[in-house]
């Protein structure tokens, strides 16, 4: 890990404007949580959301950028660039989690509604599956330009979810075929729920880091194109 | 501190890019890399970086592989165009670059202050480098590559779209790696740039150094002589400057001033009418055309 980079890239992102907002948006959103019975509700799908704009950026348009060619002839190890810039993205992902908590905390305190467990169980579930996010983004980054690592990963949780409806509809496919598409969308892109899930946090965190392993593997082994695209 | 590549091969898919090439930088020396478009300048700069693995040969520095740490916290460069998220300021990108360099924590500041100040960026640090115009780019890009002193500096294209300012700058630039002991290698189309700052010039064509010259032989004396059409033999005069003329031009070089009176001597002997003698210094643009 290289607390330069880590440093550089958390600055970076909470002093851009648009991550102020989302942060601001987030509160709110947890305030407006803490109307509803089930904690966590609200504030969670934006900060996946931002998972999904933050994450998409560590590696892929470096490449397509020319940025990474200044990086490169720094004594910087290449897989611990890549994951000092994951941790960045993260502690600025898990830095908005948190504000949505707190803010939603202090809602229930003041409603007299608090659930501590759920709140926290709630807290922890985001933090895993947007680790899972991140690193499935970094992995499809180490390998593609650009920003082509987002279209993918929405490409195939598109069609995962559209091919196993479609093969579905058809008697003469396979169980297990309908059954290996399932388990491929339950590890890549499983729903997280609020509740307390040890099964389902082990596979998140399992999954982030094979993804994250990945994509040091192919970070290393890849030619940096000379300029820009 | 010597850069040092064998041998080295280089192709993507069929196409062999790189046929084996050698070559050598040694401290305290400034190499320039010439040739046309499609030669392999930026595909041999990208192997000695690292940014691309070579698929035979070896590249050493100071003995060790490219990708060496310690190499690379020893190592400078400068891209042809800066590309960095142009939305950080001059200032936050040099401390950036700085801290990845491995300069101490307690010098980044005033280093980066220093060396702003020294590429004459001192009242933009604050700009972002969104607002940087293309020469002011290629100066802070000058500036990230030098903050760490590095004992090995690869500039790519250094002085492209400097004013004339920066043009002089770079050139001090490298004067100064060059005394503090540093081993150049200079990629530029500038051949009056090269020809001011570097030892020697490599001129690599279709992936091979076609041709490698110590500066100081570049300066020989070249002479062109004009003869009267149809007074001479072209063998006769082939023997006696060691050059074929073109049509009633020879144009000779030679190592001193008494060797162009007793070239031209041999060829009023000979017969041949000598019209006129131009003295001119031999300069890369020839040596290019020679070359390509």
């Amino acid at each position: 890990m290289n607390a330069v980079v880590i440093r550089e890239t958390f600055r970076r992102h909470v002093t851009h404007a648009g991550y102020i907002s989302v942060l601001v948006l987030i509160a709110i959103l947890g305030i407006v949580s803490a109307q509803s019975i089930r904690p966590a509700t609200f504030w969670p799908g934006l900060v996946t959301l931002l998972a999904v704009v933050t994450g998409c950026g560590i590696i892929g348009p470096e490449f397509s950028s020319g940025t990474l060619q200044l990086i490169l002839v720094k004594p910087v190890n290449r897989s611990s660039y890549l994951l000092s810039r994951v941790t960045g993205v993260l502690l600025v992902i898990w830095l908005a989690a948190l504000t949505g908590c707190a803010a939603e905390t202090l809602a229930r305190l003041f409603n007299k509604s608090l659930v501590l467990e759920s709140m926290g169980i709630g807290l922890v579930n985001v933090m895993a599956e947007t680790l899972l996010i991140v690193s499935l983004l970094t992995l499809l980054g180490s390998i593609t330009r650009a920003y082509f690592n987002v279209a993918i990963f929405y490409g195939l949780q598109i069609a995962l979810a559209v091919g196993a409806a479609v093969l579905r509809m058809s008697r003469e496919v396979p169980a297990f075929v309908l059954e290996a598409l399932a388990a491929i969308d339950r590890n890549l892109f499983p729903d997280v729920p609020p509740l307390p899930n040890p099964g389902l946090l082990l596979l998140l965190l399992s999954n982030a880091a094979v993804a994250l392993l990945l994509a040091c593997l192919a970070f290393n082994q890849r030619e940096v194109p000379y300029g820009a695209d | 501190m010597t850069v040092q590549v064998q041998s080295l091969r280089k192709s993507f898919r069929a196409h062999e890019v790189l046929k084996g090439i050698d070559l050598t930088v040694a401290p305290g020396e400034v190499v320039g890399l010439i040739g046309p478009n499609g030669a392999g300048k930026t595909t041999l700069m990208s192997c000695l970086l690292g940014f691309l693995h070579p698929d035979d040969g070896e590249i050493t520095i100071d003995g060790r592989a490219n990708d060496d740490l310690d190499v690379r916290r020893r190592t400078g460069f400068v891209p042809e165009r800066m590309n960095f998220g142009r939305r950080v300021t001059g200032q936050e990108f040099l401390r950036y670059m700085a801290g990845l360099a491995g300069v101490p924590r307690t010098e980044v500041a005033s280093r980066s202050a220093a060396m702003l100040e020294r590429l004459g960026l001192g009242g933009a640090e604050h700009k972002r480098l969104s607002q940087y115009s293309r020469g002011m780019l290629q100066r802070i890009g000058m500036a990230q590559a030098l903050i760490h002193e590095p004992d090995y500096v690869f500039l790519d294209e250094p002085t492209s779209g400097l004013d004339p300012n920066g043009v002089l700058l770079v050139r001090d630039l490298i004067a100064e790696q060059k005394a503090r002991g540093a081993a150049v290698l200079l990629n530029s189309h500038q051949l009056a740039e090269i020809e001011k700052v570097c030892d020697r010039v490599v001129f690599l064509q279709r992936g091979v150094i076609a041709h490698a010259e110590t500066l100081r032989h570049v300066d020989k004396i070249v002479v062109a002589i004009t003869l009267l059409p149809g007074s001479f033999d072209p063998v006769t005069l082939a023997k006696i400057s060691g050059v074929v003329p073109k049509e009633n031009v020879v144009v000779v070089a030679v190592d001193a001033e008494s060797d162009i009176a007793r070239i031209v001597r041999a060829l009023v002997e000979s017969g041949a009418g000598v019209i006129d003698v131009r003295r001119h210094t031999a300069d890369l643009e020839s040596i290019f055309r020679g070359a390509a």
